[in-house]
């Protein structure tokens, strides 16, 4: 286990950033000194490419069409928070599974705070979570049903979970999405030329044999559908409608791709990592190994890893774990041991359906580093990209350069569609934007 | 900040003044209502800014009756490209609380 310390808020704090012993130590940052934009991100629901482009979009349908920006009509500066609050009332068709999501918030107030040296980009960012009582860490697990074990456990939109057939539980994550001025329409629609009918709990929502006979899906290997920009598909209205391989190959090779990066509060923070992907055809990741891997043996269709009892004082966990104050995370090297199936497992145990490793994620797939702390529902999450990436799966942060990005917030047993979104913002790394980094002496 | 209307009005029209009065947060409801996203209060989006509809009102000598014909009738609207569009309603039946919007608009 390696400590890093690393000024996270005002005060230094100290982050176990555990199992990573090759995790190199940032700078310290007084981010006192760093100026903080307000960012306001809301509940968008079902609020899709072609939702925004329907006349259901009042008043609004041929403006999004041509392209304009979503901010040339929402530029109230409560705009988030009523449209938020408007789309979970219950009423709105955005989101039709309101009832379920009784008491979640309709936007968050973030300030974002940025600064690069010669290194790296550091972006920092500061929320509240609405459970303040808990950092939302946990995931669903593997439960041990005498025989197998089984998936347990769902976000809060899950058929399952609304049914009451297994309990609400997700991590929380925060997204960057960053352009670097090479998608058309990012700059004045932003994630929202992602996000299209077809696509996991949207309207819609691809049906398992239409996936498996898409002839794109197909050729991904994937049997679900998520986020894409229209220029992968032939008709910008129809997910089915996907380019060849070879198309797609070269509209990423001329830089056509949004860059994706994502901590998560239960599989990447405490391996000291964010997810780097992209968005193109797909929602990918970045080519190597990421912060996080399947905790199932395919072949034996059992977990390959358990917690060491000596460390975390169980082999696992039970249902009543979630929520609690126990840290539910598998790591290697720090709490994790392989699996033993002649451990006397009962009916009920549970264990992490990812286990993490700082040590396995490698390539492009790990470039960036995250920290992060919570504390009575303030959520601080610093991200490390490395400028000057050069990987064929990455925008590549200058000093000098604007970039167009886009954030989101998974909160509250959330993943999918179930999040808060910002409007299109710029960041200038050392030069004037919305969100302007500043050099680090 | 311009600090933010207030209109008191009485909460069923015509009942006189025994009925408690309440007051209309006029901006807040041509907000709710999405009335922004083309009217802004001084420059020109989809539809004209209020300044202009209010001094246009006042050139022709109109009131907020004229106004809430617009907001309760709806009816086309010609758009600055020559299209027409439906011009949207507002969201509520209640006179009282139309005519606060209206006043607070032709005040902007």
């Amino acid at each position: 286990m390696n400590k890093t310390a690393w000024i996270i808020g005002a005060t230094t704090v100290t982050t176990i950033a555990a199992g990573c012993a090759s995790m190199s130590p940032g700078p310290a940052v007084d981010w006192n000194k760093v100026p903080a934009t307000k960012v306001t991100l809301f509940y968008p629901g079902q609020s899709s490419y072609q939702w925004l482009r329907s006349e259901a979009h009042a008043g609004a349908a041929k403006e999004t069409a041509r392209g304009d920006a979503c901010t040339s009509c929402h530029d109230d500066p409560k705009e988030e928070q009523r449209q938020g609050a408007k789309i979970l009332n219950g009423k709105h068709p955005l989101e039709p599974q309101a009832a379920a999501l009784k008491g979640k918030n309709g936007h968050i107030d973030m300030t974002v705070q940025a600064a690069y040296d010669d290194k790296n980009a550091y972006l920092r960012f500061q929320y509240k979570t609405n459970n303040p009582n808990h950092p939302g860490n946990d995931y669903p697990g593997y439960r041990f049903d005498g025989k197998e074990w089984k998936a347990f456990g769902a976000m809060r939109l899950d058929k399952n979970v609304v049914a009451g057939k297994t309990p609400a539980v997700y991590e929380n994550r925060l997204n960057i999405m960053l352009d670097d001025g090479k998608v058309p329409g990012f700059a004045n629609q932003g994630c929202w030329l992602t996000c299209h009918d077809g696509e996991r709990e949207m309207q819609k929502e691809g049906t398992k044999e239409e996936v498996q006979a898409n002839e794109l899906m197909k050729a991904l290997k994937k049997s679900d559908v998520r986020k894409y920009l229209p220029a992968s598909r032939t008709d910008v209205n129809d997910w089915r409608s996907g380019k060849s391989l070879d198309e797609i190959a070269k509209i990423k090779a001329s830089g056509g791709f949004v860059d994706l990066m994502q901590w998560r509060a239960h599989r990447s923070d405490k391996a000291g990592g964010a997810d780097d992907g992209y968005v193109l055809e797909y929602r990918n990741f970045d080519k190597g190994s990421n912060h996080f891997a399947s905790n199932m043996d395919s072949k034996t269709k059992q977990p390959k890893f358990m917690f060491d009892p000596a460390k975390f004082g169980g082999k696992a966990f039970a249902a009543n774990d979630y929520g609690s104050k126990k840290e539910l995370i598998l790591i290697k090297g720090v709490n994790a041991v392989p699996f033993d199936p002649n451990a006397g497992w009962k009916e009920g145990d549970i264990l992490p359906q990812y286990v993490l490793s700082a040590e396995d994620a490698k390539g492009s797939a790990a470039d960036n580093k995250a920290f992060s702390t919570w504390k009575d529902g303030l959520q601080t999450v610093v991200f490390v990209r490395p400028l000057g990436l050069v990987n064929d799966d990455d925008k590549t942060i200058k000093v000098g350069n604007v970039y167009n990005v886009g954030f989101a917030v998974h909160d509250d047993k959330m993943t999918g569609r179930g999040h808060h979104v910002s409007y299109t913002k710029t960041l200038g790394i050392g030069t004037k934007a919305d969100i302007q980094a500043v050099k680090l002496n | 900040m311009m600090p933010r209307a207030l209109i008191t009005v009485a909460a069923v029209a015509g009942l006189g003044l025994s009925v408690p009065a309440f007051a209309v947060d006029a901006e807040e409801i041509f907000k709710e209502n999405d009335c922004h996203k083309c009217h802004h209060a001084t420059k020109a989006k989809k539809g004209p800014s209020l300044a202009k509809i209010s001094a246009k009102y006042k050139e022709k000598k109109l009131n907020e009756k004229e106004a809430l014909k617009h907001m309760t009738k709806g009816g086309k609207v010609k758009l600055d490209d020559g299209t027409e569009e439906d011009h949207k309603v507002i969201d509520t039946k209640d006179v009282a609380v139309q005519t606060a919007v209206a006043k607070w608009m032709l005040t902007r």
